[in-house]
């Protein structure tokens, strides 16, 4: 037996695992004012086509290795490339995009440079980042862009 | 002193000595939880919950144990937010959330983000509880306390990669309650192997204790190995005759073979030997005695049965109860107009929203207008399954839930799945894989736009499927008769059972 407590998730939900959406979090460090992107504009600073914020500060981007199975939805939907081509892309643009290794290094990347832009996965989200909204929706709002498997 | 006693004491004093020499080793830089209680008394009591919680799962006596804590120490934040966490009384959930909220103030800085990580969660800001979630981590990541609650509330969020992660990080490696959580969190993920290893692990640590080979007994279930999770339970009640769970273990593992009869004998048996179970635990198996009569079919004994339960919620004033009682009633009648009566009595119940957490009461909300569109197709009613699905949508909107949104989504992918807009529907029910009413509709989707592999994979979780839900009796068996029937057209037929 394991503990539990009352929830609908007892009697409705059969605890199975399948591949369920993952929802990604767009982050920047606490100094920016930014509060929300369009889709398209967030497709813009990726793909280095924006490459400063409104009050003039440059843009760095920080993200994981597009091509990971984490990351597909990124590739897929901002970077309207399958996952390997987002990587050569990324690859071809180190100026401008570092790679990290982990979604901590990301958010210690986003929290400690003025201008940072990352993504991370949403359950990793930390207190020392702003959270930016995408199309006027939070993760876990419905209709929120960067969800999917 | 019985034996038992003994056995306890004995534990309870090397818990001691174990926490005396954590205290002395340990601080907050090194990833200890400060708790703040002045009483030496309390810390005690806090590891004998630990013991009796985590360790032996009697849950109900260590609430005994938190409740006598807070009397000497009524201050104490941290072990309010642990008896919300724990209860197994509704109402006292909700009250003690509240108090451990309104005495932060009281608390250290680490207990405080406990206290505020859970206040977000009840108050279904997802993002704040996510982000002190992992403060907590962060700054405590060798904390049993921090460990536990992280790995536990992961595993409700259904992040069970994570809630496996916060364990695997700890470096804890010799706590049995640990252990046994996150076996559990393994068998969610299907991953049985390790989920048995660590079973193995924990039935060791503390072979006189029934609770491992009950847990042991559940996981077996959930991986089909019927047999061998009786042994299991009968090994629990051997070491604890009194040891309920167990009772009603077998019970549920006889109806999951498809043994009525004996299923509601065995339920007989553990409601006559243990009259005083704890409130929820009598539900829940009160809920899956009843759902037996459905597993045959017999929908007017089902009715009687679970009845009994709705009255009794409503006489206890348990809100979500009835209201979830009166949903599951109208999954399964086979007249819509029946099944809409219970469901406005289920919207009745829940409206009224007693003894319940606020999110509780939505996400059953959710749920019960789930079941309306579920009803309305089924009845080839699409007015009220279009007006059903608008109020789910506005309710999803206005929520970060994720279980309300899984609702949406289950409720969604039904109405498209049966315009047959299987792209849309496949969209949807991809983000309600947890309900075996979206899988059915899923496999089938997949099937029907040419993705065997995947309809191959759903099916196959489907038809494995071992949970004694309403769910779970509804879909699976009629699924694997499927499966057994070479001339059953559909979605199943490559799908192997393991049993």
């Amino acid at each position: 037996m394991r503990i539990w407590r009352l929830l609908p998730l007892l009697w409705v939900l059969a605890l199975v695992s399948t591949a369920e959406a993952r929802q990604l979090a767009v982050i920047t460090d606490t100094g920016n004012s930014t509060t929300n992107v369009t889709s398209a504009e967030l497709t813009r600073i990726l793909t280095g086509r924006t490459r400063s914020w409104p009050d003039g500060k440059p843009i760095r981007i920080v993200l994981r290795d597009p091509s990971s199975a984490d990351m597909q939805v990124v590739a897929r939907k901002l970077f309207n490339m399958e996952g390997d081509q987002a990587r050569a892309f990324v690859r071809a643009h180190s100026d401008l995009i570092v790679v990290a290794d982990s979604d901590d290094t990301v958010l210690r990347f986003v929290s400690s440079t003025r201008g940072a832009i990352g993504i991370v996965d949403l359950y990793s989200l930390t207190k020392g980042v702003n959270v930016v909204k995408i199309d006027g929706k939070l993760p876990v709002e419905q209709g929120y862009f960067l969800k999917g498997n | 002193m019985t034996l038992g006693t003994l056995r306890r004491v004995t534990i309870f004093a090397i818990c001691l000595v174990a926490t005396a020499n954590a205290v002395t080793k340990d601080n907050p830089q090194k990833g200890v939880l400060p708790l703040t209680t002045k009483s030496k008394e309390v810390r005690h009591m806090l590891d004998e919950v630990w013991r009796l919680n985590l360790d032996e799962v009697q849950t109900a006596a260590a609430d005994e144990v938190l409740r006598k804590a807070l009397k000497i120490d009524p201050d104490f934040a941290f072990g309010h937010v642990l008896l919300s966490q724990c209860s197994l009384d509704p109402a006292e959930q909700v009250r003690e959330q509240q108090k451990a909220f309104a005495m932060r103030a009281h608390a250290s800085p680490g207990e405080r983000l406990v206290i505020e990580w859970f206040q977000n969660a009840a108050d279904h800001k997802l993002i704040p509880a996510i982000t002190d979630m992992n403060e907590v981590l962060r700054r405590y990541p060798h904390d049993r306390w921090v460990v536990f609650l992280a790995n536990w509330w992961l595993s409700q969020q259904t992040e069970y990669e994570r809630a496996v992660a916060v364990f695997e990080r700890s470096g804890i490696t010799d706590s049995p309650g640990l252990m046994n959580n996150t076996a559990y969190t393994y068998a969610y993920m299907r991953q049985f192997d390790r989920a048995f290893a660590l079973m193995e692990k924990y039935v060791a640590a503390m072979p006189n204790d029934p609770n491992p080979q009950d847990s042991y007994a559940e996981i077996l279930r959930m991986a089909g190995h019927f047999d061998q999770a009786i042994r299991h339970y009968q090994a629990a009640l051997a070491i604890d005759p009194q040891f309920y769970s167990s009772q009603f273990g077998i019970a549920d593992t006889y109806s999951l073979m498809s043994d009525q009869v004996r299923a509601r004998e065995e339920y007989r048996i553990g409601f006559e030997k243990f009259p005083s179970l704890p409130q929820l635990h009598r539900v829940q198996w009160q809920t899956r005695q009843a759902t037996t009569f459905v597993r045959e079919g017999n929908y007017p004994a089902a009715d009687q049965a679970f009845q009994v339960i709705a009255d009794q919620a409503h006489a206890k004033v348990m809100s979500q109860v009835e209201a979830d009682t009166y949903r599951q009633m109208a999954i399964y009648q086979p007249e819509a107009k029946h099944a809409i009566r219970f469901l406005d009595k289920a919207e009745a119940a829940a409206r009224q929203g007693r003894n319940a957490m606020p999110f509780a009461i939505q996400q059953e909300t959710a749920q019960v207008l789930r079941a309306r569109v579920e009803v309305a197709l089924k009845a080839g009613n699409k007015k009220m399954a279009s007006s059903a699905l608008n109020r789910l949508t506005q309710l999803s909107q206005t929520s970060n839930d994720k279980v309300i949104e899984s609702a949406y989504h289950g409720a969604a992918g039904a109405v498209s799945f049966a315009d047959a807009k299987y792209n849309e529907a496949m969209s949807h029910l991809e983000e309600d894989v947890n309900n075996p009413l979206s899988l059915q509709r899923l496999a089938a989707a997949y099937q029907k736009v040419g993705y065997g592999t995947e309809a191959k994979r759903v099916s196959e979780t489907l038809a494995n499927l071992n949970d004694p839900t309403l769910e779970q009796a509804m879909v699976v068996p009629a699924f694997r008769k499927c499966y057994e029937d070479p001339d059953c057209a559909g979605n199943l037929r490559n799908a192997s059972l393991k049993k």
